[in-house]
């Protein structure tokens, strides 16, 4: 946020005679890249302090002798750039004749071939021809496993350090250095010892060449072979914005997608090696419909009317009231939205819930701060470490408050004394205060008392799943209606509604999504063991799918369109990356179809934009998030 | 010549390595008479003399200390005793011979300066001097000239002898400011300057082992005194190295601008055993080959810039007629290589292109092809790299090569080197 | 990660030294260089344990300061002979016979540039940077002490009465 005081002058500057307006202080490649000219670059980095020694971004300045770095020269008023000169032309060339004296010859294995910043460089600035009679390479180690995720190519490695300075300056750990000098220099680990972080997988991402790789991804996949989806990463609720990579309808990487206002383009390890869990084989692919007491397959239309012909029957024996919904926090926010209605409005049941445990004592104050806001927070208090636990990503973003701001981080335990911990503040300023959402009540009391002692304080809560926030905000509860609205009467809990079931209370059971917060419970087994009906919509195999009586097959969270709503309430959309094995309908479009058989409309198309604005209408705090804006709540409660 | 001596003035004393035997011949009464003038007064004295720095840049002494910010503390000293220029002994013949003409010094700038640390940050390889500097600096310490309340006045000042550990590039000086925080002896990003971020990010001097040696007479004498015992441009005197094929190589102090390199060598006794005088390199390893029509420039900074070439850190390697210009700069080129310091990739991958290249060369087996090429490398590296190192590395090579191209080009497939071969057969 | 303690595996006053160096300087990680001279000045070289041993008493990680080790080049990570003898060969060296003369001592010793000999006596290293006694060339620097204006003869002089003057075993 620019106040007053940090708003200064432009400076004018030209670059190849394009004139461009930049903040003073601006780097000079910076200013390039406002002007639309490209600057090759290994060393500089848009994370990293700019240490200028690969000088592949040398230009002239004019008015100086020698040609500067764009990556650590900063503009001055009337700065006249040229970048395009037979100068630097030729230096390009040179330089890159310089990188390629010592580099291998083995592109054609290299995992980095087709995406390496050395090969593309070469063929657009490069020398096109080996002319020297040196033939001779210095060599190195290849294939250093550094870790059971990252292997360490040092004869590919170019010494631009960007994963020293990653270490120095993004996570601190420092478990990367140079060693040796001159043309023997190399990285590596101390004695090669494995690497400890959990934030490894940025490495070969930030690796401008094939010196740093995924083991996971070695020899899997040429990157022209790749189709790139951006997405959002389903690890946890940060909502880490990734590309997905996939290759023949199956996810080969995960890799970042910059967004500043929430991950600054790191990725946890968890979430960007977690993907297999969504290659497995073990899928819910036809529609199947227990027929005279046996499972079978059957049409989709046949599914959807037996199922909505259970559920009527159902509700008709029994009232609506009979029947428990039950939905997932990795369903979207339209999947979510609709459910709700489906359960409220159509089949008339306050029984519907995302999770096992209640949740009760929630509101829009415990996530009033942004991730990004908590660069502006002058102290930072942090309560136990569940909050780095779900979402790792957050370590950094606490390491660049304390490391590169200067802010106070206090980290308490989670019994805590509010009084003392005040104490330890600054005497002004602003305090953010992370937790759990489990810790949300010491949280909030924290804040009531920082408060109370003249502090402006606000709380960020971690969710535990890609869309747990989505899924409160739209009222994917027993106890509260889309965008916090309170009912007449509360539902059952998750929990509790499956005890119901057990008891003979529930006679029907519409369970959509994974079902992966259910699925370890023996109680959920009990339940649709013991309900007349049970459908089922699911991507994987498990308990809730060989239960079914009625089976539709659901998709993953790749599979899908939609948008999830991270932990600071930010709404971003989910996108198909890659196509389920069966041709059947979304599971959006499986809940359209079922509140039509059970005689309802939905009144919009079953797609993912229409459904938005339908829930749009219903929680205005969504109104116009779609693209990546947090839910703009009013204060207060 | 009997030109007055600043630096080498008390040569001959009994016990100047000790406290004592110094005080004898007027130590430390500089710094007496430092610490009642006060700072201010000091810098306008060194300002002055027109002191330039004699660690190579030759950048003027009073001029780099104004750069400190005012009011900005802790400040530091770092005195810059990593001297490694290929050709230049002259500072540790000063440590040697005179290490509390030195310690002066560097108290007279502390005070100057108003630090109350300062460093010497002495090269590895230098172990014996830096044992000898540790036992001056115990003594100097035990006379109240430095530590707590320096001469009973209110002024702090830690003498600290820091040794490198091998590495020519920690002459530079933020690579030296590196090495003296524990790490990697690399150059720094500049901006900022050591001045005003410099050691532990604190406004900070370096200066050269002989510049401060000069503080004593200064102080003493004044500052106008010291500068005309040179010339207007060249004030002063200064320590030349002569060494290579000379009848006796040594160190002599010469008043600068009044003397010539034809007088450096007569003081060296002349081309050794009766040989002709082929080529000289001033300044260091670092610098620019001159030629025998060279001879008659004065030792003037300007004059020699002139001629092609510079002063440096006042070396001078003479070269007689058998000598390979080729082999010569191979040698220079090897040891480049060797310091690169790995940073930036003109240097290290430059460095290494270079050298393997002259090693073709000298061994007679590189193309005329190959000869155009060690140009275009040398022209990637020059100005392109991230310190001097990488430029310096190129001098040497492109100076001899336009001076001697002949020598050069009767190398190229030649199966061995012409020149040694054929002083082979004269001897 | 638990980590074995070397601290007792250095003399007391090594590690005494280290821990006053660390005391001196302003920051502590400037103690780095010096500490690490301590070690060798006691093991003669700088095993990977004792690199770890300097990281905790100056509180930083080993890596950093292996980076730092092997950045200088009179750090030894193994064993060197009783004795290193650093030939110049730099310009003015050069000029006046260095080349023979590190030659000669090759062939003296038995040993190639930047071997040590079978008794343990001498490392021998050709590949140096200049030594600053160029007014003595050729030259050779015996552990702390140069030895200048030198031919084969001398040196080999100069080497035999360092061999002679150590300490044997009896056999």
């Amino acid at each position: 946020m620019a106040d007053a005081s940090t708003v200064a002058e432009l400076v004018n500057i030209s670059v190849d005679g394009r004139p461009v307006e930049v903040p003073p202080g601006t780097l000079v490649w910076d200013a390039c890249e406002k002007a639309g000219i490209f600057v090759p670059v290994y060393c500089a980095h848009k994370k990293l302090e700019p240490v200028a020694v690969c000088r592949m971004c040398l230009v002239e300045v004019e008015g100086l002798p020698k040609l500067q770095p764009a990556c650590a020269t900063r503009v001055a008023p009337g700065m006249v750039v040229r970048t395009q000169t037979e100068q630097v032309r030729k230096f390009r060339d040179g330089n890159l004749e310089f990188l390629l004296l010592n580099h291998p010859l083995d592109c054609p294995v290299c995992d980095r071939g087709g995406e390496c910043d050395l090969q593309d460089f070469t063929q657009r600035y490069g020398p096109g021809r080996a002319r020297s009679s040196i033939t001779e390479k210095v060599h190195f180690d290849k294939a250093v496993k550094l870790s059971d995720k990252i292997m360490l190519d040092q004869e590919r490695c170019i010494l631009c350090w960007r994963c020293v300075r990653y270490y120095e300056e993004i996570t601190g750990e420092r478990e990367i250095v140079l060693q040796e000098r001159g043309v023997h220099t190399v990285v590596d680990s101390f004695e090669r010892q494995p690497l400890q972080s959990q934030f490894q997988g940025n490495l070969p991402e930030i690796c401008p060449v094939g010196a740093l790789t995924h083991r996971q991804y070695r020899f899997r996949a040429r990157p022209w072979d790749l189709r790139r989806t951006a997405s959002v990463c389903s690890h946890c609720s940060y909502g880490c914005n990734i590309f997905v990579d996939a290759r023949e309808e199956q996810i080969a990487r995960y890799a970042s997608n910059d967004n500043p206002e929430v991950d600054d383009s790191w990725l946890c390890d968890q979430g960007r090696y977690g993907f297999p869990e969504l290659n497995r084989p073990e899928r819910v692919i036809n529609p199947e419909a227990r027929v005279g007491g046996l499972r079978q397959a059957v049409s989709y239309q046949d599914a959807v009317a037996r199922a909505a012909g259970a559920l009527l029957r159902v509700r008709g024996d029994h009232g609506g009231t009979s029947v428990g919904v039950l939905g997932s926090p990795r369903m979207t926010n339209e999947e979510a939205f609709v459910l709700q209605w489906l359960a409220r409005e159509v089949i008339a049941t306050p029984h519907v819930d995302h999770r096992y445990e209640p949740l009760e004592g929630i509101s829009p104050e415990q996530f009033r701060l942004g991730i990004a806001e908590l660069e502006g927070c002058d102290a930072v208090v942090v309560i136990g470490d569940r909050p780095e636990r779900l979402s790792p990503v957050l370590t950094l973003r606490l390491y660049k408050v304390a490391n590169k701001l200067g802010r106070q981080i206090l980290r308490v335990p989670e019994t805590f004394s509010a009084a003392q911990v005040v104490k330890q503040l600054p005497a002004a300023g602003r305090i953010g205060i992370v937790a759990a959402q489990a810790d949300r009540a010491a949280a909030m009391g924290l804040r009531a008392k920082a408060g109370s002692a003249g502090r402006e304080a606000a709380v960020l809560t971690i969710t535990e799943a890609v869309n747990s926030r989505g899924c409160q905000d739209l009222g994917l509860l027993p106890n509260v209606g889309p965008g916090y609205r309170s009912l007449e009467h509360s539902g059952l809990f998750g929990r509790q509604l499956l005890e119901a079931a057990v008891a003979g209370q529930i006679k029907a059971l519409l369970v959509v999504g994974d079902g992966a917060d259910f699925e370890a419970e023996g109680l959920f087994h009990e339940a649709l063991a013991k309900v007349d009906v049970a459908v089922v919509v699911t991507a994987w195999q498990g308990v809730a799918s060989r239960a079914a009586t009625v089976l539709l097959p659901g998709r993953t969270i790749a599979e899908k369109a939609g948008t999830v709503t991270n932990t600071e309430g930010r709404v971003q959309r989910v996108r198909t990356a890659v196509e389920p094995k069966f041709t059947f309908p979304s599971d959006l479009r499986i809940l359209g179809d079922l509140a039509a058989g059970l005689g309802s409309d939905l009144g919009v198309q079953a797609l993912a934009a229409p459904v938005f604005e339908l829930l749009a209408a219903a929680v205005p705090a969504y109104r116009g998030c779609q693209a990546g804006l947090r839910a703009h709540w009013e204060p207060g409660s | 010549m009997d030109d007055e001596k600043v630096l080498t003035r008390h040569l001959g004393a009994p016990g100047l390595t000790t406290v004592g035997g110094y005080e004898k011949v007027g130590g430390y009464q500089g710094l007496r008479k430092a610490i009642q003038m006060g700072p201010e007064a000091i810098v306008a004295e060194v300002k002055a003399s027109g002191l330039r720095g004699r660690g190579g840049a030759a950048f003027p002494t009073g001029t780099k200390w104004g750069f400190l910010p005012k009011d900005v503390f802790p400040r530091y000293l770092c005195v810059n005793a990593d001297e490694s220029e290929p050709g230049c002994f002259k500072d540790r013949v000063l440590m040697e011979e005179f290490p509390h003409q030195l310690l002066e010094g560097v108290l007279i700038a502390a005070y100057a300066l108003q630090v109350t640390h300062a460093f010497i940050y002495i090269r590895g390889e230098y172990r014996f001097q830096r044992e000898l500097l540790e036992r001056a600096a115990k003594e100097a310490y035990r006379a109240g000239y430095a530590g707590k309340g320096v001469l009973g006045t209110k002024w702090d000042c830690e003498l600290i002898v820091h040794g490198g550990a091998g590495a020519y590039i920690c002459g530079e000086e933020t690579a030296l400011l590196n090495s003296l925080e524990g790490r990697r002896g690399q150059p720094r990003l500049k901006p900022p300057f050591p001045a005003v971020k410099g050691l532990y990010g604190q406004p900070t001097v370096v200066n050269n082992v002989e510049t401060l040696s000069n503080l004593p007479y200064i102080v003493t004498e004044g500052g106008a005194r010291y500068a005309a015992l040179g010339t207007e441009a060249s004030p002063g005197t200064r320590l030349f190295c002569v060494s290579g094929h000379v009848e006796r190589p040594g160190t002599f102090e010469v008043p600068m601008g009044k003397t010539t390199f034809r007088d450096l060598l007569e003081l060296a006794g002349g081309v050794w055993r009766g040989r002709q005088f082929k080529a000289m390199q001033p300044g260091g390893g670092s610098m620019q080959v001159l030629g025998p029509q060279h001879l008659d420039v004065p030792l003037d900074f300007k004059a020699v810039a002139e001629a092609g070439s510079s002063l440096g850190a006042g070396a001078l390697v003479v070269m007689d007629d058998s000598t390979c210009l080729v082999d010569v700069a191979s040698r220079l080129v090897d040891f480049y290589r060797h310091e690169s310091c790995g940073k930036c990739v003109p240097c290290r991958e430059g460095t290494y292109f270079e050298s393997e290249l002259m090693h073709r060369l000298e061994a007679g087996i590189a193309s005329r092809a190959e000869l155009a090429e060690l140009s275009d490398i040398c022209a990637n590296m020059e100005g392109r790299c991230f310190c001097p190192l990488g430029d310096t590395a190129t001098w040497f090579v492109m100076s001899a090569l336009r001076m001697f191209p002949e020598e050069f080009e009767s190398h190229c497939g030649a199966g061995r080197c012409p020149v040694r071969a054929g002083s082979e057969v004269a001897a | 990660m638990v980590e074995a303690d070397h601290t007792d595996a250095l003399n007391p006053a090594t590690l005494a030294r280290i821990r006053q160096m660390r005391d001196l300087y302003p920051s502590p990680r400037s103690a780095v260089l010096p500490a690490l001279w301590a070690i060798q000045d006691e093991l003669a070289y700088l095993p990977a344990w004792s690199l770890e041993v300097v990281a905790t008493e100056l509180g930083l990680l080993a890596g950093d300061v292996e980076a730092v080790s092997s950045f200088y080049s009179m750090y030894f990570n193994h064993q060197p002979g009783r004795h290193q003898i650093q030939v110049c060969r730099n310009v003015s060296c050069g000029l006046r016979g260095s080349d023979e003369l590190l030659r000669h001592l090759e062939n003296w010793l038995g040993v190639e540039d930047g071997g040590t000999t079978t008794d343990g006596a001498f490392t021998l290293e050709g590949t140096v940077e200049c030594l600053g006694a160029c007014g003595g060339a050729p030259m050779m620097q015996v552990d702390r002490f140069s030895y200048e204006n030198l031919n084969p003869e001398r040196a080999e002089e100069v080497l035999t009465k360092i061999r002679n003057s150590e300490p044997r075993d009896l056999d």
